[in-house]
């Protein structure tokens, strides 16, 4: 605990300089305005401004990276109650009783227990990722290949059975993701693979082009700008406060929030999203009336918001010491330290201790900053809102064409983000989430060394996965959730999925 | 009648089959010694296992006629466009291409009046320009040096 805390102190010292102090507050911000604004999500802008951060030390530029996602999860919930529009995925519950308290004149009070109930959820979960991510990384460090290839098949399937959306529809995207991240040369034997004569795409795809393709331009090729309509609830600097009934009414929610929020980041899939469902249906089911959600409950808006920023914290856990993305987001942030030359994972915490530690303080100071930016500055966010779509859009597309040819001054890279835009628009149209195909090409490489090598160390024989007691666990639980996958599968028995649309469908109605 | 998870579901299988198609010159390697086809070839397998599952379980999705189509000629004007800033982007340079695809976006999709597309797309390009030269992120330069 010494030791945690020392490091702790030593993450401090980094992340309280002003050099890194500027990035985490840009971070902050711009995240804010990412999820305020609808259409442009927490993927779409780390991506986009990942080139900003070329001329910034590794430890400023994922201080400011991770700012952003964060920062999205307080500002998605501005739209949502203001506007009745998610500007991030994870506030859809937040649109219900949120828009409904604004309509009943209490718009600032649930902007303030959405603000405050984010910043404790975010700060408990920081607590917990101090605690538990340098104990994991030590642990992970005695991983071998067949231990990370077992890892890496849990953390797939775990993903699918997690997604909101089918297990197979979900299971397809990635092992899509997992077939692009097969392009380019193999490191283990040099054969150029699937890259039809063109030498950038030696190095493989660039995860960059690829998100910023599928969540930035394919979401505005979906977006025609008749359809965004800016009618926004005005709230005033006086009304944030809420009353001490509403006080009363969050506490419970905020906690219960906090840690739901947390077991589900640090599981793989759309953490942040599945957890504001999670919580909302939890806190429908404890509450004494029921009848008063979807009618403006201080708990639907509590709750949901306090599980989303304390999942975005858990998802750094197994990115931090595991080197695991648990999403799109930790995904292009392992790809942001690699551009940086840095690899997370179990040996971040020993071979770059100010970065491991600077990141998580910085998480500490930044759920203040978020605290002390969402509350006075809300006005100004609102006024973001009055941008016609029709404007901000062709601007959007600047800064993607602008970022991603940024990255390796390639402009290949940018026609595999037209390509990638277009993809992703004909995905949403077959309702595929093209999130676990992001995360399949990232762990791709990773997938196919340890899996060979594993191969190679047991001199063919399968069985090394199941000899080993970290691999054998692991693919026991792969199997497990595979085996209940397909009892619901054949057999037509409803899964978590549908209890979870039927209780959505309820609360709606 | 035909859903969206049979479209999808044989898509992925195509897409699979492509695979193998375009996997014969790889080597598969022996399971002592994997090759560059080995992986893969096992997800090309899977690829198809899966969009097979798909198409066949795919009784229950939307009706592949229901799908909205609506926004289509949006997003094939979006994508014309920005597909034309591309091809000359490298060639020209940042300040003269993308004031004009930004121009082109409000002119022939948004219908704004010249004057005012003409205002926004110049200042926020040099905005943009002036932005990024300050962050030192690399940006393309035409034949006039800019």
């Amino acid at each position: 605990m010494e030791t945690t805390i020392d490091s702790l102190l030593l993450g401090f010292s980094v992340a309280l300089q002003p050099s890194v102090l500027i990035y985490a507050f840009i971070g902050c911000l711009v995240g804010t305005l990412v999820g305020v604004l609808p259409g442009v999500g927490p993927l779409a802008g780390i991506s986009i401004l990942l080139p900003i951060t070329f001329g910034l030390n590794p430890t400023q530029a994922v201080i400011m990276l991770a700012g952003i996602y964060y920062g999205s999860q307080y500002g998605g919930s501005t739209t949502s109650i203001l506007m009745r529009i998610p500007g991030e995925a994870s506030s859809v519950m937040t649109c219900i009783d949120g828009y409904a308290m604004a309509r009943k004149g209490r718009a600032g009070a649930a902007l303030c227990i959405a603000a405050v109930g984010s910043f404790i959820a975010g700060t408990f979960a920081l607590i917990v990722l101090t605690v538990v991510a340098p104990p994991l990384a030590t642990f992970a460090v005695r991983f071998g290949p067949p231990e990370y290839t077992a890892l890496l098949v849990l953390g797939l399937i775990f993903l699918s059975y997690m997604s909101s959306t089918s297990l197979l529809r979900t299971l397809l995207m990635a092992v899509t993701g997992l077939m692009l991240g097969m392009i380019g040369i193999d490191t283990m034997t040099g054969h150029f693979r699937y890259a039809f004569d063109i030498p950038e795409l030696g190095d493989g795809l660039s995860i960059v082009p690829v998100a910023v393709g599928l969540f930035g331009l394919g979401e505005i090729l979906s977006t025609p700008s008749k359809n965004i309509v800016a009618d926004v609830i005005r709230v005033k600097l006086r009304d944030l406060l809420p009353t001490r009934k509403e006080w009363r009414e969050a506490s419970m929610p905020i906690a219960r929030g906090s840690v739901l929020g947390f077991l589900v980041g640090i599981i793989p899939g759309s953490a942040h999203v599945i957890s504001s469902f999670l919580s909302y249906a939890l806190e429908r089911r404890v509450a004494k009336n029921k009848d008063e959600f979807g009618k403006g409950a201080v708990a639907g808006v509590a709750g949901p918001e306090s599980a989303n920023n304390s999942a975005s914290t858990g998802a750094f856990v197994p990115m931090l010491a595991l080197g695991l993305p648990t999403g799109p987001v930790t995904a292009v942030l392992i790809g942001a330290l690699a551009i940086h030359g840095v690899a997370a994972g179990p040996q971040l915490v020993n071979e770059h201790p100010d970065i491991f530690w600077g990141f998580v303080a910085s998480m500490y100071v930044g759920n203040l900053m978020l605290l002390l930016l969402n509350l006075p500055l809300v006005g100004l966010f609102v006024s973001v809102l009055r941008i016609p779509y029709a404007y901000l859009y062709p601007l959007i597309i600047m800064f993607c064409i602008v970022g991603v040819y940024a990255v390796n001054n390639s402009i290949v890279d940018v026609w595999i983000m037209l390509i990638m835009g277009v993809v992703g628009y004909g995905l949403r149209k077959l309702s595929l989430d093209p999130a676990p195909l992001v995360l399949g090409l990232v762990i791709a490489p990773i997938f196919e060394m340890s899996m060979r090598q594993s191969l190679v160390m047991s001199n063919g024989d399968y069985l090394i996965f199941l000899q080993r007691p970290v691999s054998l666990i692991l693919i026991c639980i792969s199997a497990g959730l595979l085996a209940l996958s397909a009892y619901s599968f054949f057999f037509g028995r409803k899964d978590w999925r549908s209890n979870m649309a039927d209780a959505e469908a309820g609360e709606t109605k | 009648m035909i859903r969206t998870d049979h479209v999808s579901g044989a898509l992925f299988v195509l897409g699979g089959l492509l695979v193998f198609a375009m996997s014969g010159d790889l080597p598969f390697g022996s399971l002592s010694f994997p090759g560059a086809g080995f992986i893969p070839m096992i997800i090309a397998s899977l690829l198809i296992l899966i969009g097979g599952l798909l198409a066949v379980g795919g009784g229950t999705s939307e009706p592949f006629r229901d799908v909205d189509w609506s926004d289509l000629p949006h997003a094939a004007m979006v994508t014309a466009i920005t597909a034309g800033a591309i091809a000359f982007y490298d060639s020209l340079g940042f300040l003269l291409v993308m004031p004009v695809m930004m121009f082109a976006l409000l002119v022939i999709i948004e219908r704004k009046s010249l004057i005012v597309a003409g205002v926004y797309s110049v200042s926020i390009s040099l905005m943009t320009w002036w932005l990024f030269s300050a962050l030192r992120a690399p940006m393309p330069s035409g034949p006039f040096g800019f």
